[in-house]
C-alpha cells in the first residue's frame, strides 16, 4: 500500500511537472508568433511583472545586486502596462519591432518550488534569441520566479520576477516579452 | 593621390552657414580618439549625484572618456576621484560598479589603497623592497579638480580648466537647476545601462530633436501615454508603404520652443512651458508653480520645459531624470540613466515619479525604445563609401532666428528648430582645435542671429 501512495505521489507530481512545461511552451509560442496580446491574457488582473536592475557587486555585498521594487527596475508592470505594452506593437508604427523581430524563448530547468493552496512558486531558466534586421542578435539568458495560479480559465502568471544575467545590457532596447 | 585624414579638414566638417554636418564625424577612429584626448581629456565630466554616495567608504565608478574613476566619500564627508588602475601594474583596484568599502585592494599582488587613494599596504615591502618603496609616491591618480554643484559632482582632468560653475556658464546651470530645483533630490538605487551600436553624438543630437518624437515615438502618440489633439495633422505628408497619410499628429508646442545656446557647447532646445502644459491639459511642471521657484529659476529659466544638455554628455530631463552618453568606441555608445526623486515628496508622489521614470526612457521605456535603432542605422550609413558623402542636413530654421541676450543667456523664441545641434557640433569642432580655455570660451560665444 505504502508503495502505491508512494507511486501515486509522484505520478501527480509528474502531471503538475508536465502541465507547467507545457502551460510554458505554450506561452513561448505565443511571444514568438508575435501574439502579444493573447499573451497578456495568461496574466492574472493583479499580476506583477518586473524586471530589476542587477549590479556587478563584490560577494560580501550580493544582498545588494538587484534593485527591488519601489527603486529603478527595466520592466515594472502591472496588467494595464502589460496591456498598453502589447497594443503599442499593434500600432503599426512601433518601428523597434517592424520590421518585427525574429525571437526564440527556450524556456529550461522548470522548477515547482512550492505548492500552496491554489499557487505554485516556479522557478525556471530561459534562453531569449533575438534578431533583428539582417545581422542584429541579441541573446538575453536569466531565471524567472514566477507565481502560478489555477483559475477557471487554467493557469495564470500572478507574478513574473526575471533576473537578466546581465548587468550593463548588451542590447539598444528591450522590446521583447521574458 | 592619398587619402586626406578627416582631421586635416576640421574647417568643412561643420558649416553654420549652410547647415551641414560631414558624417564621416560619427565613424571615424582618428577623430574619436581626438575626441578623447581634447574634448573628454578637459571637460568638466559628470560623476555622479552626491546621494549614490552617502556614507563613508560608499563609492561608484563612472566613465570619464576611456579612463574609469572611482568616486570614493572620504572619512571627513569629502569627495575624491582617481583612476580605477593600480599604481604598480594597472590592474583595476575595484571590480564592483558600485558599493561600500574601507579601502581598494589590488587582487593582482595586494597594493591596498586608502579611501584616498593613498598607497597605505605593500606585501612584503621590507622583505621584498628592503623598505625602500615611497609609498607616498605612488597613490592612485586623481582626477586634476573635483567639484560639485547643487549636489551634482563633476571633474576634469585638466588642472587649468575654469571653476565648474564657470565652465557651465548660466546655461549649463540653469540646465541642473531645472532639477535640483525641484526638491531635496536624491537617485533613486538602480542607475539603468545599456549599449547602443551608435556613435555618442548622434544620442547628444537627439536630446535637442523636437522633430521626431512625432514620427520616431508615433507609437506613444496612438496610445496617448503622449497627449496630443485630436484631428490636428502636420501638413507636409508622411505617408505609410501602403501611400496611406499616416496622420503625424501636429502639437501647439512645435510652434513655441526656446533655444538657449551657451559659451564651450551647452544647450537647452525644446517647447515653452506655457505650450506645454496648455496644449497636453497637465501640469508636469507643478513643482515650480510658485514665487519663489520661478524667482530662483528666473524669468527665462522659468519658461524653459525642453530638454538642457551639458557639453559633452549630460542630459537633464524634463521629468526628473539624468542621462549620460557614454562614449566607448566610434561605433558603440552607453547610455547611462540617473532617475532622482524628492525625499520629502509622499510615497503615492514617488510611486508616480518612478512609474513614469520606468516608462519613458531606458531600454524598455515605451519612448526609447524606438530610439537606438535609428541611431544605430544612420552610424552604420555613414560607413558606407558613397553613403558617408551625404552631408548630414541641419537647416531647420536656419538663418532666420535673432538671438537675445539677456541675464547671461543667448535666447532664441522660434518653432521647432535645429539651432541647438548645430551649436553642439560648432562647438565640439572648436573643441578638436585645442584651444586654451579662453580661446575656447571666446570661439563658443553665442552668435546674434541663427
Amino acid at each position: 500500500m505504502t508503495t502505491e501512495t508512494a507511486q501515486q505521489a509522484q505520478l501527480t507530481a509528474v502531471l503538475l511537472q508536465h502541465e507547467v512545461e507545457q502551460f510554458y511552451y505554450h506561452e513561448a509560442a505565443l511571444l514568438d508568433a508575435h501574439r502579444y496580446e493573447d499573451w497578456v491574457l495568461l496574466f492574472t488582473e493583479d499580476t506583477h511583472y518586473f524586471m530589476p536592475l542587477r549590479r556587478t557587486v563584490t560577494r560580501r555585498q550580493l544582498h545588494l545586486e538587484f534593485t527591488k521594487p519601489g527603486e529603478m527596475a527595466f520592466f515594472d508592470e502591472d496588467k494595464n502596462y502589460l496591456e498598453i505594452r502589447a497594443r503599442k506593437f499593434a500600432t503599426g508604427t512601433s518601428w523597434a519591432e517592424d520590421p518585427p523581430s525574429r525571437t526564440r524563448h527556450l524556456i529550461t530547468n522548470v522548477h515547482i518550488a512550492e505548492k500552496s493552496g491554489d499557487e505554485l512558486q516556479v522557478h525556471s531558466n530561459f534562453l531569449l534569441y533575438r534578431t533583428r534586421l539582417k545581422n542584429d542578435v541579441d541573446q538575453w539568458v536569466g531565471r524567472r520566479e514566477d507565481t502560478l495560479r489555477f483559475t477557471e480559465a487554467g493557469l495564470a502568471i500572478a507574478k513574473r520576477h526575471i533576473f537578466l544575467d546581465q548587468t550593463v545590457l548588451q542590447s539598444a532596447n528591450l522590446s521583447s516579452f521574458f | 593621390m592619398a587619402e586626406t585624414s578627416v582631421v586635416d579638414q576640421l574647417d568643412s566638417l561643420v558649416s553654420l552657414e549652410r547647415g551641414e554636418i560631414d558624417r564621416r564625424i560619427f565613424s571615424d577612429q582618428e577623430i574619436f580618439n581626438l575626441e578623447m584626448k581634447h574634448i573628454f581629456g578637459r571637460a568638466w565630466l559628470f560623476l555622479c549625484h552626491e546621494s549614490q554616495i552617502p556614507k563613508r567608504g560608499d563609492f561608484f565608478e563612472a566613465p570619464m572618456g576611456t579612463d574609469n574613476v572611482l568616486v570614493v566619500r572620504q572619512k571627513d564627508g569629502g569627495i575624491k576621484a582617481f583612476l580605477n588602475t593600480c599604481s604598480h601594474r594597472g590592474n583595476a583596484v575595484c571590480r564592483a560598479e558600485e558599493g561600500n568599502v574601507r579601502n581598494f585592494m589590488c587582487t593582482y599582488h595586494g597594493w591596498t589603497f586608502g579611501l584616498d587613494g593613498e598607497l597605505v599596504g605593500v606585501p612584503g615591502s621590507s622583505l621584498f623592497y628592503k623598505d625602500k618603496l615611497d609609498r607616498s609616491k605612488y597613490p592612485l591618480r586623481k582626477v586634476a579638480q573635483l567639484e560639485s554643484y547643487r549636489g551634482f559632482v563633476f571633474a576634469t582632468f585638466d588642472e587649468t580648466a575654469p571653476p565648474l560653475p564657470e565652465y557651465l556658464g548660466a546655461t549649463g546651470r540653469l540646465g541642473l537647476d531645472l532639477l535640483a530645483e525641484r526638491g531635496d533630490m536624491e537617485v533613486i538605487p538602480g542607475i539603468q545601462k545599456f549599449t547602443v551600436k551608435t556613435n555618442w553624438k548622434f544620442t547628444v543630437d537627439n536630446v535637442f530633436d523636437y522633430y521626431h518624437p512625432q514620427i520616431t515615438h508615433m507609437s506613444a502618440f496612438a496610445l496617448g501615454l503622449i497627449p496630443a489633439p485630436p484631428d490636428n495633422y502636420m501638413e507636409g505628408g508622411a505617408k505609410s508603404e501602403t501611400g496611406a497619410n499616416l496622420e503625424v499628429p501636429f502639437l501647439p508646442t512645435d510652434l513655441h520652443n526656446v533655444v538657449m545656446v551657451g559659451e564651450y557647447g551647452h544647450a537647452i532646445s525644446g517647447p515653452d512651458q506655457d505650450a506645454l502644459e496648455v496644449s497636453t491639459g497637465v501640469e508636469p511642471f507643478a513643482w515650480r508653480h510658485n514665487d519663489e521657484t520661478q524667482a530662483r529659476l528666473g524669468r527665462h529659466g522659468s519658461r524653459v520645459a525642453g530638454h538642457p544638455h551639458i557639453f559633452p554628455t549630460t542630459w537633464v530631463t524634463a521629468g526628473g531624470q539624468l542621462s549620460l552618453r557614454v562614449p566607448r568606441e566610434p561605433g558603440v555608445t552607453e547610455i547611462w540613466w540617473f532617475s532622482f526623486r524628492d525625499k520629502n515628496a509622499s510615497p503615492e508622489e514617488n510611486a508616480a515619479l518612478l512609474s513614469s521614470h520606468i516608462h519613458f526612457f531606458g531600454p524598455a521605456g515605451l519612448l526609447e525604445q524606438e530610439d537606438g535603432e535609428n541611431w544605430a542605422q544612420s552610424t552604420l550609413q555613414t560607413k558606407g563609401l558613397r553613403s558617408r558623402e551625404v552631408p548630414q542636413l541641419l537647416k531647420m530654421g536656419l538663418g532666420t532666428s535673432e538671438v537675445v541676450k539677456d541675464d547671461g543667456l543667448a535666447i532664441i523664441d522660434a518653432p521647432i528648430n535645429e539651432h541647438a545641434q548645430l551649436w553642439t557640433y560648432h562647438s565640439w569642432r572648436e573643441w578638436l582645435r585645442n584651444p586654451t580655455w579662453e580661446e575656447l570660451r571666446e570661439r563658443t560665444v553665442p552668435h546674434d542671429r541663427f
